[in-house]
């Protein structure tokens, strides 16, 4: 698998991409375009030199002289470095770009032609198709990259850029493409048809909020920030931004932000390659992107990456309380974006249904409802609170009740969580198209209703207020006030009444699953 | 060869393929037919692991299709109705790539490339892009596609649905031959008359449910199905043949006309030669008297009720 030039995926995108009259035509279009961005380079250092010397000229002094003489040593050096700077984010935004957008259109688009029946029907395990894919798919931007490289490298070389330098931030454009590559693979096999407008909408999104994560250099997690490619180079183009001359830190050691970039990106990348791996060949209705046990395992990994990257400094006065809270609502999004991956398909929990109904049916199964596998991953979660506030204990020192406040938290947000997921699933065992996403829009409409009824009967008084969001929504666990186990009473009824919620859907779900099957129905 | 053990596929709430028990020996060309929507396309599709069965499953060359899929396939060729091809590839490229998709040896590519392009007479186009072929063209290229590794098993979900007349007896006569190389096959159709003469051995199915399954012979005999016969004669003697065969115990249907008729006979071979000893003994001068072969169309239309889901 390791030797992908002959894998024959890879090869196949070789052969259609780079014909030789476009590969000629790719190659001599990028060596004008790179020597049209020397001269402008050039032109720029120039016109500065210019500029000095004719304000030399003008108003004569010490400054200005100093100036020119600083720029006619540097000028050759300058328009190398400006010449690299610029080829090398032009190779960075393509390569990324291009990387995540051809992998996003590469299931789908084979869907689309009906081809992709035929690729499964072969011997090709699902890690050849992904490799082949992964680094078939945008194989004519590698090559154009591949062109620029001599002279980029010349240039940074010239321009003062160290060796190493180069190779780290090439190591960075090749490892972030392959991880958006990765993520866009992912989508592909996500999207029953290769629809360009939701693949663009949903990968710019992708490829935003990775660029976009360096805003979080100032948080309590700084190392987010390292999931943006920028942060890795900023060193390159502005070497005293002072944002990013911080390092961000891994269990309280500082980590150069090149490394942390590579790190994230491959443990991130490993666990949407597993979930490729398991999925690539499988029919579009049977794709279930982790096992139970591995979206366990990805929770407790989430929730170990964020504990293991806090900035302790950026924590106020209540530092673990802040924390805790922080975290109870993270592992809300994570529990929601677990119990969505490990939704079960109608066919198979039918099978699961049946066996229980004879007794053989376990209830943590692969194939049976998600809730016993939520309450794992928050009881995993909570492990994790403890285990995490206790590691930074002496940073930000805690008190026996934020871990009781804790408890009734993640409690909260799981019985909420449950009752969506499992609404959701209700949702797929029904006759609507799009199940999941009109689904999601139940509940958004849901939620939405919840604020509205918040409004009217609270008007004019907080508690009441408070009341029917404890009682509606999950937000009643954020309460300041609240010490240990003592929430007000409206946020144990609101459990209470999500546990009935609960079992209403459960009871729906067996409805749908005793029902008789047509052909079976008619045919006896 | 193949086997399909209780193998079943639900679909929300309808049974697309209902514990479907089937074996199919080495060697024979098994015609899965059956009105649309009756599950063929998906007993297909499960047989080569391209879905996952609800329960049950599908051997080939006695290898587990869900458990070691990529073992499976290399026994397997596929061939649907639709016969989409990678258009930016040149014919040779397309079929090189398969054959390493297929884990054919390296070696034996190059050589094996050229072989199935002669088999499919694509010689001539052998360097042109696919794109540039004409569709009877694309389709041909698909069936070499599939028979590239030789597979010991074709699997073939209407092959010849769009395909014009020629190429339907180049498609049958390259089948032929695959059968006679010991290439098991099963081919699926709602078209009777393409599988006519050419299926060793036949299923009917209707609502995901196999009606009936075995050698034609067998199938036709288990059911006791009265046979069509033709009678000719010389002379007049329509009245002396109808009193003949009116009434006759095996009898049926009879329809006679001035000096030829048809009629169906439920007896065996030693009554039908005992009727015709009759006949002529009755004086009549038989010109013909044959049973009518049966064709896979007029079995299909005696078992089947034509349900669909």
């Amino acid at each position: 698998m390791l030797k992908f030039w002959r894998n024959a995926e890879f090869v196949r995108h070789v052969r259609a991409e780079l014909r030789p009259a476009r590969a000629v035509t790719v190659a001599v279009v990028a060596l004008f375009v790179c020597g049209l961005i020397w001269l402008s380079c050039w032109s720029f250092v120039q016109q500065d030199l210019e500029n000095a010397r004719n304000g030399f000229q003008r108003y004569g002094g010490e400054q200005w002289m100093a100036r020119v003489a600083m720029l006619e040593k540097t000028a050759f050096h300058q328009t190398w470095l400006l010449f690299f700077q610029w080829v090398f984010a032009i190779q960075g935004v393509m390569v990324t770009l291009w990387s995540l957008f051809a992998c996003a259109q590469s299931v789908s688009g084979e869907r689309d032609r009906k081809t992709w029946d035929f690729q499964r029907a072969t011997s090709l395990t699902s890690s050849e198709l992904l490799v082949g894919k992964l680094i078939g798919e945008p194989i004519l931007t590698y090559f154009l990259v591949l062109c620029l490289l001599p002279f980029t490298v010349v240039g940074g070389l010239v321009g003062g850029i160290s060796f190493g330098g180069l190779v780290s931030a090439y190591l960075l454009m090749l490892v972030g493409s392959l991880f958006l590559g990765v993520c866009g693979l992912f989508l592909s096999t996500l999207l029953e048809s290769g629809s360009r407008g939701i693949t663009l909408l949903v990968g710019l999104a992708m490829y935003f909020l990775t660029a976009g994560s360096m805003g979080m250099a100032n948080s309590g997690f700084p190392g987010v920030a390292a999931f943006s490619p920028l942060s890795g180079i900023i060193g390159l183009y502005s070497p005293n931004e002072p944002v990013f001359r911080r390092l961000p830190t891994l269990f309280g050691q500082p980590v150069p932000w090149l490394l942390l970039s590579v790190l994230l990106w491959v443990t991130f990348g490993s666990w949407i390659v597993l979930m490729l791996v398991r999925n690539l060949k499988r029919d579009y209705e049977e794709i279930r992107p982790l096992s139970r046990w591995q979206a366990v395992g990805c929770a407790a990994f989430l929730n170990f990456v964020l504990y293991a990257m806090v900035n302790p400094g950026r924590f106020g006065e209540a530092g673990s309380h802040e924390l805790m809270s922080l975290m109870i609502g993270v592992n809300g999004l994570i529990l929601f974006v677990i119990g969505l991956a490990t939704l079960t398909p109608q066919e198979r929990l039918r099978v699961w249904w049946r066996k229980r109904a004879t007794g053989a049916g376990a209830m943590f199964s692969e194939d049976g409802l998600p809730w016993p596998w939520l309450a794992l991953s928050a009881i995993t979660a909570y492990a994790l609170i403890v285990w995490g506030t206790l590691a930074w204990n002496k940073a930000l020192p805690f008190e026996m009740k934020s871990l009781e406040r804790a408890a009734v938290q993640l409690l909260v947000v799981l019985v909420f969580i449950t009752r969506d997921v499992l609404f959701l699933q209700w949702c797929k065992l029904t006759h609507m198209s799009r199940p999941v996403f009109k689904g999601l829009m139940y509940l958004s409409l849901y939620y939405a209703a919840a604020v509205v009824l918040t409004v009217l009967f609270g008007r004019g008084s907080e508690t009441n207020a408070m009341r029917v969001l404890s009682l509606l929504t999950p937000i009643g666990a954020a309460n300041p006030e609240a010490e240990g186990f003592r929430f007000p009473a409206s946020l144990y009824m609101g459990i209470a009444l999500q546990a009935g919620a609960i079992a209403a859907i459960v009871a729906a779900i067996g409805g749908r699953m005793n029902r008789r099957l047509l052909a079976v129905a008619s045919g006896d | 060869m193949i086997e399909l053990i209780d193998l079943r596929k639900e679909y929300d709430n309808l049974v697309a393929v209902q514990d479907l028990n089937l074996t199919i020996p080495q060697g024979e060309i098994f015609g899965l037919i059956g009105p649309n929507g009756a599950g063929k396309t998906t007993t297909i599709r499960m047989a080569c692991g391209l879905l996952l069965p609800t329960l049950g499953k599908a051997v080939v060359d006695r290898v587990d299709v869900a458990q070691e899929p990529e073992r499976a396939l290399r026994s397997i060729g596929y061939l649907s109705d639709f016969f989409a091809v990678y258009e930016d590839l040149k014919v040779w490229e397309y079929l090189d790539y398969f054959a390493h998709a297929y884990k054919v040896a390296e070696s034996d590519i190059p050589a094996r490339v050229t072989e199935v392009i002669t088999q499919v007479s694509l010689e001539v186009k052998r360097d042109a892009l696919i794109r540039g072929l004409s569709r009877g063209m694309k389709q041909r290229l698909g069936i070499a596609r599939a028979i590239i590794h030789r597979p010991k098993v074709l699997l073939l979900d209407e092959p010849a649905s769009g395909l014009d007349p020629k190429a339907r007896l180049q498609l049958r006569n390259l089948l032929r031959s695959l059968c006679d190389q010991g290439t098991t096959i099963l081919i699926s159709s709602h078209i009777l008359t393409e599988l006519e003469g050419f299926c060793t051995s036949i299923g009917i199915m209707e609502k995901g449910r196999m009606v009936r399954s075995g050698r034609i012979e067998e199938v036709t005999a288990a059911e006791h199905l009265a046979r069509d016969m033709r009678i000719s004669w010389v002379g007049d003697f329509t009245a002396a043949v109808q009193g003949k065969l009116v009434g006759h115990a095996y009898v049926a249907n009879v329809q006679l006309g001035a000096d030829s008729g048809t009629f169906q006979f439920a007896g065996s071979e030693a009554e039908m030669a005992a009727l015709l000893a009759e006949l002529i003994g009755a004086g009549v001068r038989v010109k013909a008297f044959a049973e009518v072969k049966q064709t896979v169309e007029d079995l299909y239309m005696k078992l089947s009720k034509h349900e669909v889901m």
